[in-house]
């Protein structure tokens, strides 16, 4: 069952739009990531779910309701904020209690959900303190458990974590995660800047844009699972934001086009295979080929399907290297190898390309459909 | 070398306290030594001679006049219209520091202006209301001008305090099923503790210290606040230097110790819109 379903919904600050044409439906149980760089309005589009920001227009609706109107506490919404939002001037105990002493709750269910939300997140000892006695972490539990208490329909999380250090954030993050194990029903919108949280917790991705694209082209730059977005990015935006460091684009001219895929030639002469159809464009259209660093590995003898560049930079990190490696424009091409790397400037080196791994871009920065199926490591798998 | 560390700010600075000490207190203690001293000795020792022994029989005297009344009267008048100005400024700070309407901003500014208006030039018209409404010679004809000249810096402080409050939340509370109302009782006004401390104390000091409607709006005896009170006594004892000290030295006590009690939220409360902003 559909849990929240937003129709052509926008969102104007006075003559500035924001979001603009947002479609999208969030099943029941879901845990959908709202993830896009600053200034693209997943704050702002989650804020309109919970009600506290109104909508410009279109249709909000919960659980089949049309929301538009409601108010936030008539949503069977609960939010957990970036600074946390608790009561400086209550106990954690009260502060997990306020919402539902506000909705007139018998009092003794009050206090058996505010503890049973306590040992889930194993406050308990806590529950006499006040917020600024405890440390960032014990802040965020109280914030998620002054959400659990009310038992709602959807969680709202807006950047909860990037109050904390890296390695307490770890940790939450597998709360959070184990918090959406404990409450399937309950959908889960989740709002982040970072794409390494947004792979781990999410079955669905909403990657928002910014820029003046939006007007044209809409809020949403994709929709879609995880490694769906990694794998087959729907444009030139998706393919760049993620993935750290980004996919490389280099400009390529089509020279040919069968059934299984497309030869390209790059500006630098070499002609590469790509399993994507490009079938229905002329030959010498420009196109633009994606590359993932991780994607390229060490060629072996004379082959057809490598790129040959000059080394410029090598960053060991032991486990893995970065080749910076010099392209006709100002941007390096980036090439993750595994293993260690001599560092030997302006040492030739060719790069293998698996076709099934490239991407071809279209003037428009549309992505060109693949000849193969996603995800081909997860299907070897099996 | 200890030259090169001399700072002129660390003698100085000490040095002008010192003297401001001095200025702030020794009219206090010149008062407080007069009242305990008797007639005679006033005109007979030095001016800054301690008292022969402590007499407080200026006290009794005053005490068994009619200070008390004046007394009761003051704390009724001050409570109440201290109660009223927390309140009635703390929803106004509210609604101007987080409500979006329209007139918002200049409606602030108006409020603000109230500042600056001579009460002078309000007490003609004031009397004359005050006349109108039945309300003379009463305890509550000093209500209304007090809670209303008390409003603008009190407007003022507590808008301040409540801009600082994290929007979040505000937006928390409603996500709680709060209404405007109940997001101002239970969580704006408990976080604007120190600055409701202050509209009170700086209220409390000052109208403790009102004259003008006081002496304009009463005229019986028994009506009339504190400060009338010592220019009744002065009249009552015109040559009894001490028994007019002792006087001032009861209607200052109250003061005094209110602010030791309160001094820190006083200075805090004055400077917070300043440091946090």
């Amino acid at each position: 069952m559909t849990s929240i379903t937003l129709k052509n919904v926008a969102k104007r600050f006075g003559q500035v739009s924001v979001l603009q044409d947002i479609d999208l439906d969030i099943a029941e149980g879901e845990f959908c990531v709202f993830l896009g760089p600053s200034g693209c309005g997943k704050s702002t589009l989650l804020r309109m779910i919970a009600g506290i920001e109104a909508t410009s227009a279109g249709e909000l609706r919960i659980a089949g309701e049309l929301m538009n109107d409601v108010e936030p506490a008539d949503r069977r919404v609960a939010m957990v904020f970036q600074n946390y939002a608790l009561y400086p001037h209550m106990s954690v105990y009260e502060n997990m209690a306020f919402g539902l002493r506000q909705a007139k709750t018998p009092k003794p269910e009050i206090d058996a959900r505010v503890r049973a939300a306590a040992q889930t997140l194993q406050i308990e000892p806590l529950l006499d303190r006040r917020p600024k006695e405890l440390s960032g972490g014990q802040r965020q539990r109280v914030a998620i458990g002054r959400a659990i208490v009310r038992h709602p329909a959807v969680f709202l999380f807006d950047e909860p974590l990037s109050n904390l250090d890296a390695a307490l954030r770890v940790h939450m993050r597998t709360e959070i995660a184990n918090l959406h194990r404990d409450f399937p029903e309950a959908s889960m919108v989740y709002v982040t800047h970072d794409q390494t949280e947004a792979m781990a917790l999410a079955d669905k991705i909403v990657l928002l844009r910014a820029g003046p694209e939006v007007r044209t082209r809409g809020s949403i730059a994709q929709v879609g699972a995880p490694l769906e977005l990694y794998h087959r990015p729907a444009n030139l935006f998706v393919a760049g934001f993620l993935g750290s460091p980004s996919m490389n684009f280099l400009p390529a001219e089509l020279v040919g086009a069968d059934a299984d895929g497309a030869n390209v030639r790059l500006a630098s002469g070499e002609t590469l295979r790509v399993a994507v159809d490009a079938g229905g464009l002329a030959t010498g259209t420009a196109l633009t080929l994606g590359l993932r660093p991780e994607h390229m590995r060490l060629a072996e003898g004379s082959d057809s399907q490598a790129i040959r560049r000059r080394v410029r930079a090598v960053e060991n990190f032991g486990e893995y290297s970065y080749l910076f490696l010099s392209e006709s424009s100002d941007e390096p091409l980036i090439a993750k190898i595994s293993g260690d790397m001599l560092d030997i400037p302006d040492a030739p080196i060719a790069l293998h390309v698996d076709p099934a791994e490239c991407h071809l871009f279209d003037t428009k920065g549309d992505a060109l459909p693949h000849t193969t199926a996603a995800a081909p490591q997860a299907a070897r798998m099996d | 070398m200890a030259n090169r560390n001399f700072q002129p700010a660390r003698v100085a600075i000490p040095v002008l306290g010192l003297f401001w000490l001095a200025v702030t207190t020794l009219p206090f203690i010149f008062v407080v030594f007069t009242s305990m001293k008797t007639l005679q000795e006033t005109y007979t020792n030095p001016v800054w001679a301690m008292p022969e022994q402590l007499n407080l029989s200026n006290y009794i005297q005053v005490l068994q006049g009619s200070f008390l009344i004046y007394l009761r009267n003051s704390l009724f008048v001050i409570s109440v219209s201290v109660v009223l100005i927390v309140l009635v400024s703390s929803m106004a700070a509210f609604a101007l520091a987080r409500l979006k309407f329209r007139l918002n901003g200049p409606l602030f500014g108006l409020i603000v202006a109230g500042m600056i208006v001579p009460l002078h030039v309000t007490l003609v018209p004031v009397y004359l209301m005050i006349r109108t409404a039945g309300l003379y010679d009463t305890l509550f004809a000093l209500i209304g001008p007090y809670v209303a000249t008390s409003l603008p810096i009190s407007v003022f402080i507590l808008t301040e305090f409540m801009r600082q409050v994290p929007k979040e939340l505000e937006e928390a509370a409603r996500l709680d099923g709060c209404g405007p109302f109940k997001i101002f009782a239970r969580i704006f006004f408990p976080l604007s503790g120190p600055g409701i401390a202050t509209v009170a104390i700086y209220n409390g000091i000052m109208l403790w210290n009102e004259f003008v409607f006081a002496y304009v709006l009463t005229s019986s005896p028994d009506k009339r606040t504190l400060p009338l009170a010592v220019w009744d006594f002065q009249g009552q004892y015109a040559s009894d230097i001490p028994a007019v000290l002792a006087v001032v030295t009861l209607s200052t006590l109250p003061l005094i110790i209110v602010y030791a009690i309160g001094q820190e939220r006083i200075v805090n409360g004055m400077m917070a819109g300043s440091l946090k902003g």
